[in-house]
């Protein structure tokens, strides 16, 4: 990076923001996908709102590209640095500025985790919805831009359908606000538009989101079954029997290995699947509900179901849940997690589909997954040290691309990032891309704002891509394109 | 309006026929559904073509399991219900122009929404996927027919709202809700202040109410589940609501929501604008239009407040509540303003949007005037 851009980072976010140190550089190289690492020139770890929007006027006077971070948890190398750009870090942007008790609704800073905003709202008998199973670490920011999923986004929706307005500092370095006090607003839905963006049409600064009521009451079980497609098929008879449950997990007996080696959380272990249902709402729904799923289950097979009996075995369920990713550590030495979507018709035919995938690779594959709405997450465990890598990765793209041949998506909630660029034009046509394009350039002309993820490119991918630029004439009216 | 051209599109591929042969022909096009909202937005320019979508009608796919159906977007909102009804689903959503035959693809445009858009807020949170064919002939699909799906951008989002001046919207797929096996409706008498407070407790309960939406002196709550939950929460709201709360008889609960919906519908002569809020400013606003002689349908505990003005002439009060309100006020129905202007301050994004318009329709084909003088003041400055 030439000495005087250097100059202009610190005058713009001050001298203690930037780091520039090598060795500190490289804990920026990658997020939560480690396959993918890039050493950015620089890192900026500002403080205010002000100061981002600052260093991005720098970074726009010069063409410089960067990149928005949170945590780094991300899986789909959404933050992954770009080698001649800097990375602007959000980590110090982590107040709470309001809870807003009446209106229901929190303002925060795009760095704070997902679990603080809960905390903080707990008091008042209010918590944000959508709970990624990272949730302890990710940021606000981070789930606005993957619109990140949960357990419970089921019932509840996603994370945008739980922000009410965003601040944010768009690519040529201008704040504006996205959004509103109200769901009724004038124009486009640019809110709606932004969340999910993946970084590429700005950076969020301060974010508003939707609180809401703790549920009357909640209600859970752990169904265990002696096989996935039993499961499968007890799932899709509570959706059709009209009930919306707050979540349905699945687990099959290798998530359910892993999750005891690592939390002990009760999973029996003879299980060929366990499905968590909880639901929640006024007492006596829950409870005539309650009634109906654990029949279900029985129909269907199940060969136990345990109930947890207080509040803290619930949340041990839940611990052993969504501590799985992490968990498969415990039984593999590497991994990758997918994130495919599939109709949740499709789930037997697969999961059938995905194992006889790994059979051929020759890799196991455990699964833990959003059964409710069909959100897999194939985990993909193979050795470095064995030299199985690119098998893995093989098998990992397979999966993918086997949801969207049975009529799914390339993601459900970790995003496309620069994971899954290439494989985006299996879902969507060169048009379909060429039009996402229009967006990114309305947002983004000059290129800078996290590129190379999301929409495939020629440096990823060895394709052109259709990035749609208007002439000069056809800007002015004098003409079209035929 | 003195089109002399009106193409009746049955299909995606005649939809993208009709829009890229005419480029030279008709440049300027005006995307009509069943003209339900012909008032809404500022005055639609006059167009060389009319792009009437009322033929693009049809299920494309109806998957029950996954609760998601795909169709052509002028299908009209009715037809879809009463498909999905004898399958025990619906699409949660109530708009007031629903009777008079508005399309899917109009409602989208519109970003229209009922009194349920309080639990299950409006198309933009229900639709999954789109099909639109932009200015130059491109067809362009986003999303998809799965109910989680982050895999490049919510196009259906950007055209929540725009319209029709970003293209035109050819296909839709929605997510759906099982149809509720049992609903009531409670009245509580309540003025504006107390039917916020009464509905912020509501919300804090965990009732789950399906609506909340003060009307005519009264606060109505839409309460749907099974039985035993519409029961319960029944039971609690009567007790929270005191002496005035009441369970309507199916026809009094019909007859209320006809009303709501007649407030938001407006009629020959009236001004109908809806006006979006923070919560707690609901209450101050809704009263001095009642006091100003309008009738009022509020979604309290969202703060969206729709407004009709009876008679006379109705640029001040416009002009007022745009002085306040800023940009998130938006004119339904026109009958007693005078022509002109429809919009107040532009929104803090303003740029942005007129940068999406230059990216998705170079050219200005679609919907000139709608949302006068937002984009066209940026041709001015340019
Ligand atoms: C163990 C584990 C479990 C997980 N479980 C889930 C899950 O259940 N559901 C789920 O959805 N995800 C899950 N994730 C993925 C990840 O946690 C989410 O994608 C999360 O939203 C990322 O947040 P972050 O703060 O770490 O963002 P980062 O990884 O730092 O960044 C992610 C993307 O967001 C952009 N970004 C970050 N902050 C901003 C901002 N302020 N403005 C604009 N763009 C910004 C970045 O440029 C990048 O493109 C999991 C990850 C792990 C490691
Ligand atoms: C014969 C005729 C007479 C008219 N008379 C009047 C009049 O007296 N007063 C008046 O104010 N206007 C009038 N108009 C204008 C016309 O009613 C509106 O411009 C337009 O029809 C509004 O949409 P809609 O009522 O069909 O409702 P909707 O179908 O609800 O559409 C409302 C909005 O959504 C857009 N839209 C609808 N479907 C789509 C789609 N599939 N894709 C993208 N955008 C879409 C429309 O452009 C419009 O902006 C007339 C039009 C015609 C053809």
């Amino acid at each position: 990076m030439p000495q005087g851009l250097h100059a202009e980072f610190v005058e713009a976010v001050g001298a203690d923001a930037v780091v520039s140190d090598p060795v500190a550089l490289r804990s920026y190289e990658c997020d939560g996908l480690t396959g993918f690492r890039v050493v950015p020139s620089l890192v900026l770890v500002p403080r205010t709102a002000e100061a981002v929007a600052a260093a991005v006027r720098v970074c726009a006077k010069h063409d410089v590209p960067f990149v928005a971070r949170g945590a780094g948890s991300g899986l789909s190398g959404g933050a992954l640095p770009v080698a001649d750009g800097v990375v602007i870090s959000l980590q110090r942007l982590r107040s709470v500025v309001e809870i807003d008790v009446v209106n229901r609704r929190a303002i925060v800073e795009p760095g704070v985790t997902n679990v603080d905003i809960s905390r903080a709202a707990a008091p008042y008998g209010l918590y944000f919805a959508p709970d990624p199973s990272s949730q302890q670490v990710c940021t606000i920011g981070g789930n606005v831009a993957e619109n990140s999923g949960g357990a419970h986004c089921l019932k509840y929706g996603f994370t945008v359908h739980h922000i009410h307005s965003a601040e944010v500092v768009l690519p040529d370095g201008t704040t504006t606000v996205l959004g509103g006090d109200s769901p009724q607003l004038g124009g486009y839905d640019l809110l709606g538009a932004f969340i999910g963006s993946e970084g590429t049409l700005g950076i969020a600064t301060r974010i508003t989101v939707k609180l809401l009521a703790k549920p009357a009451a909640v209600k859970t079980l752990v169904a265990d079954f002696p096989s996935v497609e039993q499961a499968g098929d007890t799932v899709s008879a509570v959706i059709e029997a009209g009930i919306v449950p707050a979540a349905v997990e699945m687990m099959d007996a290798l998530a359910i290995e892993a999750v005891e080696a690592a939390v002990d959380a009760g999973y029996s272990r003879d299980a060929a699947a366990a499905l968590v249902v909880e639901l929640d709402g006024p007492q006596a729904e829950v409870d005539a509900q309650f009634a109906q799923v654990k029949q279900l289950c029985e129909e269907f097979g199940a060969t136990k179901l345990r109930i947890p009996a207080s509040a803290e075995e619930r949340a041990l369920v839940w611990k052993g849940r969504k501590a799985a990713f992490a968990a498969v550590g415990r039984i593999s030495p590497n991994y990758f997690v997918q994130d495919g979507v599939v109709p949740r018709t499709q789930l037997a035919t697969a999961l059938t589909r995905i194992s006889e995938l790994a059979a051929g690779a020759g890799l196991r594959v455990a699964n833990v997954f959003h059964a409710g709405d069909g959100n897999l997450h194939p985990l993909v465990l193979y050795s470095e040290a064995a030299g199985e890598h690119e098998r893995a990765e093989a098998l990992s793209r397979a999966i993918a691309e086997l949801c969207v041949d049975l009529g799914g998506s390339l993601s459900g909630e970790h995003g496309i990032g620069t994971d899954k660029a290439c494989s985006m034009p299996r879902q969507f046509s060169e048009d379909d891309l060429a039009t996402m394009a229009r967006l990114r350039h309305a947002y983004d002309p000059s290129g800078i704002c996290n590129p190379g993820k999301l929409l495939p490119t020629p440096r990823l991918c060895g394709e052109r891509p259709g990035v749609y630029k208007p002439h000069p004439l056809e800007s002015a009216g004098l003409i079209e394109r035929m | 309006m003195t089109q002399e051209t009106t193409f009746a599109p049955s299909t995606v591929e005649e939809v993208r026929a009709a829009v890229a042969d005419t480029r030279a022909s008709h440049p300027r096009l005006l995307v009509t559904g069943a003209e339900t909202a012909s008032g809404w937005g500022a005055p639609a320019a006059p167009a060389d073509a009319v792009i009437d979508t009322t033929s693009l009608t049809g299920v494309l796919k109806y998957a029950p399991s996954d609760l998601t159906i795909a169709v052509r977007a002028g299908t009209p909102f009715t037809t879809v219900q009463e498909t999905l009804a004898e399958g025990g689903q619906r699409v949660a959503l109530d708009p007031a122009r629903a009777w008079r035959g508005a399309t899917i693809g109009g409602l989208l445009a519109t970003a229209d929404a009922g009194p349920l858009r309080t639990a299950f807020g409006s198309l933009r949170d229900l639709v999954i996927g789109t099909t639109v064919v932009l200015g130059d002939g491109t067809v362009a699909r986003s999303g998809g027919h799965v109910i989680k799906n982050v895999a490049g951008y919510d196009l259906a989002k950007l055209f929540h709202g725009s319209l029709g001046t970003l293209g035109v919207v050819a296909e839709v797929v929605l997510r759906l809700h099982p149809l509720p096996l049992a609903v009531r409706t409670v009245a509580v008498e309540a003025d504006a202040g107390e039917a916020f407070d009464l509905a912020g407790k509501v919300v804090m309960t965990g009732l789950e109410a399906s609506a909340l939406e003060w009307s005519g002196g009264r606060l109505l709550v839409k309460l749907e589940g099974t039985p035993e939950g519409v029961e319960q929460r029944e039971r609690e709201l009567c007790r929270l609501g005191g002496t005035t709360a009441r369970v309507l008889a199916v026809e009094e609960a019909a007859a209320a929501w006809a009303g709501v919906a007649a407030s938001a519908d407006g009629v020959r002569g009236t001004t109908v604008v809806r006006i979006g809020t923070m919560p707690v400013a609901g209450p101050a606003l809704v009263t001095r239009m009642v006091a100003a002689g309008a009738s009022v349908a509020s979604s309290m505990a969202i703060g969206v407040h729709t407004v009709q003005f009876n008679g006379g002439d109705h640029d001040e009060l416009l002009a007022q509540l745009h002085q306040e309100f800023g940009a998130a006020v938006t004119v339904l129905r026109r009958d007693g303003l005078s022509a002109g202007r429809g919009w107040g301050p532009p929104p803090a994004p303003v740029r942005v949007m007129r940068a999406i318009k230059r990216q998705f329709d170079p050219a200005g084909r679609f919907g000139a005037g709608r949302f006068s003088p937002w984009l066209e003041d940026e041709e001015r400055a340019s």
